[in-house]
């Protein structure tokens, strides 16, 4: 198994590659270094920065998903928070990772694993998958077993109270961690992040969305999962 | 009698928490008020007396629980789930984090997920260490 560790998006980002296909993580890589060029909102030149409405194929996408998700949350998920420049990254990780994996099925990879900053698809399980402790950097408080899927977790232990509740503008309440599966990061991470924004009532609109498993963590450290959830 | 449906009704809410809740947190939830409706005399010995007892209607934001509890004589003969919670497929609020925890301890583990880290927290994470290996 080789594993390679790279920065991108401020993320660290591992790619593990069961099989040995030389120069697929690093095409994986590349992509990553330009999806932060083209969708960061921090980079002056990048697409999001000059978005005027006239988005490209790509960002069109990514909007699309942001208002999808905002409609589905009842506004508690949204890339516009008033005051505040456009910022699509909630959706533009989780979209951008999920590609990238599909760059190392093309290559022929058909066990991997891609890690980033937390966030995690795998393909040709079984991956054991720990989720963290919330209060316990160094444990996990399940593991999960992944085959061909993805597993991605909002909370707040890592950045502070960055998640608003957009209806309210206030920083969530109600959740300390937030685990969401699915079949792709971009549906397990927008959900896991708007489940997190609603608070309490995330907890069964995210066992609820389609193709969605939770496991959550309320401030009371009640744990609240799917009875489908495959842990180990 | 009235202690005796008191102490009865305790054990059914009780055991209305284990079908549903964590009870310590909960317990509250599924405790009914007593409206000790009129007996129901079904039979002629007085032990076989039936008493239909239903609980209040109990809210917390996970649903609407109310139980009705039928005693013959000083048994309780059923219970009968007047309300519960309805929650799509099901969302299981029972285990503890700490519980949890436990059961995930032993495990080997391939990668964490866990909330967005940055590349700064990264080099003393669990992840870091995995990578590593």
């Amino acid at each position: 198994m080789t594993t390679t560790v790279e920065h991108i998006m401020g993320l660290p980002i591992s790619i593990d590659l069961g099989d040995d296909v030389p120069a697929a993580a690093e095409q994986a890589f590349d992509w990553l270094r330009e999806a932060d060029e083209r969708f960061s909102p921090f980079k002056v030149d990048s697409e999001v920065s000059r978005f005027d409405g006239a988005p490209g194929e790509d960002l069109r996408e990514i909007l699309a998903i942001c208002d999808e998700y905002e409609r589905l949350s009842g506004g508690a998920f949204t890339a516009r928070l008033p005051g505040r420049a456009f910022d699509p990254s909630a959706v533009v990780k989780g979209w951008a990772v999920q590609r990238a994996a599909e760059l190392l099925r093309s290559a022929g990879v058909r066990r991997f694993c891609v890690n980033a900053g937390g966030d995690v698809v795998t393909a040709g399980g079984p991956w054991r998958v720990g989720i963290r402790h919330p209060d316990q950097a160094g444990k996990v408080c399940a593991v999960l077993d992944s085959r061909d899927g993805a597993v991605a977790t909002s909370a707040a232990y890592e950045r502070g109270a960055h998640i608003l509740d957009g209806r309210t503008g206030e920083p969530a309440a109600g959740l300390l961690s937030v685990t969401v599966v699915a079949e792709d990061l971009t549906t397990a991470d927008t959900t896991a992040t708007a489940a997190f924004a609603m608070g309490v009532e995330g907890i069964e609109w995210a066992n609820a969305r389609p193709g969605c498993e939770v496991f959550i963590v309320d401030e009371d450290r009640r744990v609240h999962r799917s009875e489908g959830l495959a842990l180990l | 009698m009235k202690k005796t449906i008191l102490v009865l009704l305790l054990s059914a809410a009780g055991f209305i928490a284990v079908w549903r809740f964590e009870p310590a947190p909960l317990a509250s939830v599924a405790v009914a008020q007593p409206r000790t409706s009129s007996p129901t005399t079904s039979g002629a010995a007085v032990g076989a007396t039936e008493v239909t007892v239903p609980g209040s209607v109990e809210s917390n934001r996970y649903g609407t629980v109310q139980v009705q509890l039928v005693f013959t004589g000083d048994k309780i003969t059923d219970v009968q789930l007047l309300q519960e919670p309805t929650s799509g497929r099901g969302v299981a609020a029972l285990p503890t984090l700490r519980e949890e925890a436990l059961q995930a301890q032993s495990a080997n583990i391939d990668t964490v997920s866990g909330a967005t880290q940055t590349s700064e927290s990264y080099a003393k994470s669990l992840q870091a260490a995995l990578d590593a290996r």
